[in-house]
Parts: C-alpha cells; sequence; structure tokens
C-alpha cells in the first residue's frame, strides 16, 4: 500500500508541470549511463585477465540495468525518455575514453570512468534524488549510492598505481583533466552557450531547474567539489588539483 | 605541455612542512583576486558571478607555500590553507559549516605534517578553546596566534599614542568586546599604564570577573553591555569585536578618540561618525626577514600598504615555527597574561618580526608605502561590507 502511494505521489507532482524538466535530466542520466555501459564493455574487450573481463562485464551490465531504471522512472511520470551518446558533449567523453582503450591504457580508462564521469554522476544523481519527488527520487539516490561503490572499488588499483610512480600518475591525471574534464565543465556551464546539447527534448533544460528545486550551478558545484574530493582520495596535492579545477572553463 | 604537467605536479609532492596558516577571504574581491593568480594570467578572470557560484563548493586545501626567513638565520617552511567560507557567510547561521570547513582546512595541515598551525581570522574565532573539535593529530600543534596579536595591539595604541602625542597614562581606555581572548588580553597588558579602563562586551559574568581580576591589581575599572553607555568618555578604544555596523556603535566616541580596530574582518573606517577620530588597523605585524609564496600570491594573500605585513595570528606560528618552538602557545579561553605576550613579542623580535607600519582603511598612518599596493580594492565586485582593505594575512 505505502509504495502505491509513492508512486502515485511521484506521478502526481512530476506529472503537473515539472515532466519535461524531469524528462530532460532523465535522458541525460540514461544517456551517461548507456555511455558508461559502452565504456565498460569496450574495456572488457582490451581485458586479458578473465576476472577482469569478468569485472568488466559486470560494470557494463549495471550501467545498463541504471539506464533501464531511468527509463522505468520516466514510463512512472508519462514520459518517453530518449537518449544519445552521440550528442557532442557525451560523443567527446566517449572518444577520449576510447583514446584510452585504443593505448591500451587500463589505467587511463579508469581514471577517465571512475574518478571524472562518476565524480559527475554521483554528485549530481545525489542531488537530484534529494529533490525528485517519490520513486524518481528514491532511483536517483540507489543509483548515485552504486555509482560511488564503484569509485571505491578504483580507488584501491588507483591508489597502488600511484604508489609506484605519483609522478607519472599525476602527470596522467592531469592529461585526462584537461580533456575529459574540460569537456565536463562545458556540459556544467550554468547555461550551454555552444548551442544545443542534442540532448534535451526541446530547449535547454538548465534554465528551468529552479522549478525543481534544482539549479546548474549547484549541480555543477557538487559535481567539482566531488571531483576535488575524489582526486584528495587519491593523494595528489590539494593545492594541485585546485589549480586544476580553477583552470577549467566556465 | 608534459614540462608544464611536471612544474604543476612536482613543486608541491614532497610536503615537509614546519608550519601551516589557515585563513579564508576577507572579501569577493580577495576571493577573487586568489582565483585569478591560481587560473593564470593567461586565461580570462572568472566572473564576479561565477566565483560566487563555485567558491562554496571548494573544499578546504592548502592554496600555495610560504617560505620565511629570520634575521637570526633561521628558515621555515609553510603552507597557507584556504578553509574557503565565502566572505558573506561569517554569521552565526552558518557556524557549523563554518567548523566544518575550518576542521577540514585543519586535517590538511594535519596530512601534510605541519609541525604548528596559526588559525587565522574567523578561524580561531570558531575554534578558540575548542581546539578538542580539530581533528586527531600526531606531531601537529594548534595554535589561534592571539597572543602576539595582542602584543601587536598594545604596541600600536602606544606608537598611536606617540604620533599624536598623546599621554596613555592620562587616558581612558575602552576595549569593546573585553572579555574575548583578544579583548582580555589586551586588558591585562594596558590596564596598569592607563588612568582608567571602561570595559564593553555582553557577558556579564565574565565581565564581571574580568573587571575584579583587573580591580584586584589597583586598577580603576567599570563595566557596561551597553556601548553607548560610556564609549564618550574613552580617548582611546580598542574594537576587538568583530561589529556588524561598528560606526553606528562608536558613534558617540570624543572625537579626537584614537581607535584601533583590532577585530576580524576590519571594518573600522573614518567615516561621518568618527570624523575627527584616529583609526588604525591592528594586530599587524611585519616579517623582515623575508617571505616568499609559491605560487606567487605576493599583494593578493597580503593585501596591506606596506610589504610582507601579516596578521599577529599567522605570524605566531611563523615566528615559533623559526624558533623551532612547536607548542600551542595560544590556546584560547582568554588566559593571554602580560608575561606571555612579552614573551612572544621577544621570539618575534629575535626572528625580524615587529609592528607594522601604522594604516587604516584610507592608507597609510605613515611613511614607507609599498609600490604593491594599488588600492585595488576599489575595484567591484559585488556588496563590499566597508571601505577596507582585506586581507587573509
Amino acid at each position: 500500500m505505502e509504495s502505491l502511494i509513492g508512486v502515485n505521489c511521484s506521478a502526481i507532482e512530476c506529472s503537473s508541470t515539472g515532466a519535461p524538466i524531469w524528462r530532460d535530466i532523465l535522458a541525460q542520466a540514461m544517456t551517461g549511463e548507456l555511455l558508461a555501459a559502452m565504456n565498460y564493455t569496450s574495456l572488457s574487450e582490451m581485458c586479458e585477465d578473465p576476472a577482469e573481463i569478468a569485472d568488466a562485464l559486470e560494470h557494463a551490465q549495471g550501467e545498463q540495468g541504471h539506464a533501464a531504471a531511468f527509463a522505468a522512472e520516466g514510463r512512472k511520470i508519462g514520459v518517453d525518455v530518449t537518449n544519445n551518446v552521440d550528442a557532442k558533449h557525451w560523443k567527446r567523453l566517449r572518444d577520449a575514453f576510447l583514446r584510452c582503450i585504443t593505448e591500451r591504457d587500463f589505467i587511463g580508462c579508469l581514471i577517465v570512468q571512475e574518478i571524472m564521469l562518476e565524480s559527475f554522476a554521483v554528485a549530481s544523481y545525489s542531488r537530484v534524488g534529494k529533490v525528485a519527488p517519490g520513486s524518481l527520487g528514491g532511483t536517483f539516490a540507489r543509483i548515485a549510492a552504486e555509482e560511488e561503490d564503484h569509485v571505491d572499488h578504483a580507488m584501491a588499483i588507483l591508489r597502488a598505481e600511484r604508489a609506484r610512480d605519483a609522478q607519472r600518475f599525476d602527470d596522467k591525471v592531469y592529461r585526462l583533466h584537461l580533456d575529459v574534464m574540460t569537456t565536463l565543465a562545458q556540459m556544467l556551464a550554468k547555461e550551454c552557450k555552444d548551442g544545443h546539447c542534442e540532448v534535451c527534448h526541446a530547449s535547454c533544460v538548465k534554465p528551468s531547474l529552479f522549478e525543481v528545486s534544482l539549479s546548474a550551478a549547484d549541480l555543477r558545484g557538487a559535481s567539482l567539489q566531488q571531483y576535488l574530493k575524489t582526486l584528495d582520495m587519491l593523494g595528489i596535492p590539494g593545492e594541485v588539483t585546485l589549480r586544476w579545477v580553477t583552470q577549467l572553463p566556465v | 605541455m608534459g614540462d608544464a604537467v611536471a612544474r604543476v605536479t612536482t613543486r608541491a609532492r614532497t610536503i615537509d612542512a614546519d608550519f601551516a596558516l589557515i585563513g579564508h577571504q576577507e572579501s569577493w574581491r580577495a576571493a577573487a583576486d586568489v582565483l585569478a593568480v591560481l587560473r593564470g594570467r593567461q586565461r580570462t578572470p572568472l566572473p564576479d558571478d561565477e566565483i560566487k557560484d563555485i567558491l562554496p563548493w571548494i573544499p578546504p586545501r592548502a592554496v600555495c607555500h610560504v617560505d620565511v626567513g629570520s634575521l637570526a638565520g633561521t628558515k621555515a617552511r609553510g603552507l597557507y590553507i584556504d578553509s574557503f567560507i565565502p566572505p558573506d557567510r561569517l554569521e552565526a547561521a552558518y557556524v557549523h559549516e563554518n567548523i566544518a570547513r575550518v576542521r577540514g582546512a585543519a586535517a590538511c595541515a594535519i596530512k601534510a605534517g605541519a609541525k604548528i598551525v596559526s588559525l587565522g581570522g574567523f578561524s580561531s574565532i570558531l575554534i578558540e578553546g575548542n581546539f578538542d573539535q580539530l581533528p586527531e593529530r600526531r606531531g601537529t600543534v594548534f595554535t589561534t596566534g592571539n597572543t602576539l596579536t595582542v602584543a601587536f595591539i598594545v604596541q600600536g595604541i602606544q606608537k598611536m599614542c606617540a604620533m599624536e602625542g598623546r599621554n596613555l597614562r592620562r587616558s581612558t581606555l575602552l576595549i569593546v568586546g573585553a572579555t574575548g581572548d583578544v579583548g582580555s588580553g589586551c586588558a591585562r597588558c594596558l590596564a596598569p599604564i592607563v588612568k582608567r579602563v571602561l570595559l564593553s562586551a555582553r557577558n556579564v559574568e565574565r565581565l564581571s570577573r574580568l573587571a575584579a581580576e583587573l580591580q584586584d591589581d589597583g586598577v580603576q575599572v567599570e563595566v557596561a553591555t551597553d556601548l553607548q553607555q560610556f564609549s564618550a568618555e574613552a580617548d582611546v578604544v580598542i574594537c576587538a569585536a568583530s561589529l556588524a555596523s561598528p560606526s553606528l556603535l562608536l558613534g558617540r566616541i570624543a572625537p579626537d578618540a584614537i581607535v584601533c580596530d583590532a577585530g576580524y574582518p576590519k571594518n573600522l573606517s573614518p567615516t561621518a561618525e568618527m570624523l575627527d577620530a584616529k583609526v588604525f588597523f591592528g594586530g599587524l605585524g611585519q616579517i623582515t626577514g623575508g617571505m616568499k609564496f609559491t605560487p606567487d600570491f605576493h599583494g593578493v594573500l597580503n593585501r596591506h600598504p606596506f610589504p610582507d605585513v601579516v596578521h599577529g595570528c599567522l605570524l605566531e606560528g611563523m615566528a615559533l615555527a623559526l624558533e623551532h618552538r612547536f607548542e600551542p602557545f595560544s590556546q584560547g579561553r582568554g588566559f593571554i597574561t602580560e608575561e606571555r605576550v612579552d614573551e612572544i613579542e621577544t621570539i618575534a623580535a629575535r626572528h625580524g618580526i615587529y609592528l607594522a607600519p601604522l594604516y587604516n582603511a584610507d592608507g597609510p598612518l605613515e611613511d614607507g608605502l609599498d609600490d604593491r599596493w594599488n588600492g585595488r580594492e576599489d575595484e567591484p565586485i559585488g556588496e563590499r561590507p566597508s571601505r577596507t582593505v582585506e586581507s587573509s594575512f
């Protein structure tokens, strides 16, 4: 009975005025999850160790499950959630990952996916989870927690790698930061100044986020904070990462 | 690009800090300048609205390295750690958030292996007397730095009186915020050398206790919780509380009174309410053995009209590091005594750390203007609490 009430509340609250906004938020999230699934699948093809292959495929499956969960939440509020992994920003992120694959750079793949993209996902899903009504909020919060577990898993591998050669590791992170985080910063800008993102259904969702108690500035701030904290956990000096972040485009 | 990456990462990797300074920016203008340095000259500065959006999300962290030298020939290496308390969030409503930020900054200092940490500005006000709120540490001690701040306030009062031809022994001294760590320290140091002492603070019980302590030493003391009750009677005023509207509260002081702005942030200016008052910023010292920031934040973190001027609270940590005395010299709770002030003064002087030349929001009150001080506080960024020279150092 309780769950029924929850679903009804969610549907009512979301379908009244916020449905188009939630549809675009879900579309961005779903696209991100599908891209992550593609990245893990690519990673599995690069791996040789059967355990690593299985691990990557399991992650890919998990991300596909997340995408499906977001699509299902859309159906609950009566919207069809579309996705576009070829949208300009997302495609650039995918290309950055594929460059690591081409170089057979397993560590680079983990840095892009687990440190950079997941920081963005964990922070933004957590914030959406706090304000989205009913099961929609619950799903975002649950997936945020699951993505955080992924980060923890990768952290051990990356810390061990950094312990071997901190200078080389930090240089690699910085190079990937320039590539990936520059794109993410453009995605997270308060306004999309360089045209339509090719994921939002109609016009850009950012100016409307306040209607569902969100803001582009807060989502960006939370994402960058999560990113800095994750880099702190890796052991990269805070004054260095602060400079990296302040140099990103706004 | 590889070389650039190496430059960025190598400098900070091997941290071996003698001291750490925890602070935050007093104004959005100061915060903008810090971020501009980090962003680099070749990039367009962040717009004001973006700075206000981004800064509150930055976790506490080191911003730069600080190397200081002593006239005695010793050197010390340190870090400046910014808690990134937003300049418009110093009120009580944000106290828990700000304590968490100071704790985070303290954790950075501990992680960096700092042997002594000075709690600058509002950090000390938040943590004062509650060092147990700081993270667990091994080999790192904390000091509020307030003892050296008191020393420089007292020296500043004496110097200003001399400059104005006043006899301090015939003066009536008013201390606003008298029961705080700095206020009570000033009271103990100055009460024996003035004619009469007026103490003002909000807590009656603590006021009475301090008054009794001073009276036991034969000092003529009066107390009041209502500042306006006797502000007109004072000819020397120390404002050791960061008043929301100090100019209004001090509107009744004697027209030619000497006023030391010892609060944080500095927010007294010789405006219409205090037309002829001789206002100066107190608690500031100057390190003459050299101070170097890496990256170069000179004139950005220490935005004063004279070179190498730093708040006394931060200088205390540097002086103790140069002295190799890694001990929690100032722990808050109002225990600053004349003897301790003399002791830290002696230590500071041994390393070439002296009272800074006096100045106020209008500029220097004596010669020696630093060419690097270019009056940037006049540039617009958001609302400014008052005309002042802000600095985290």
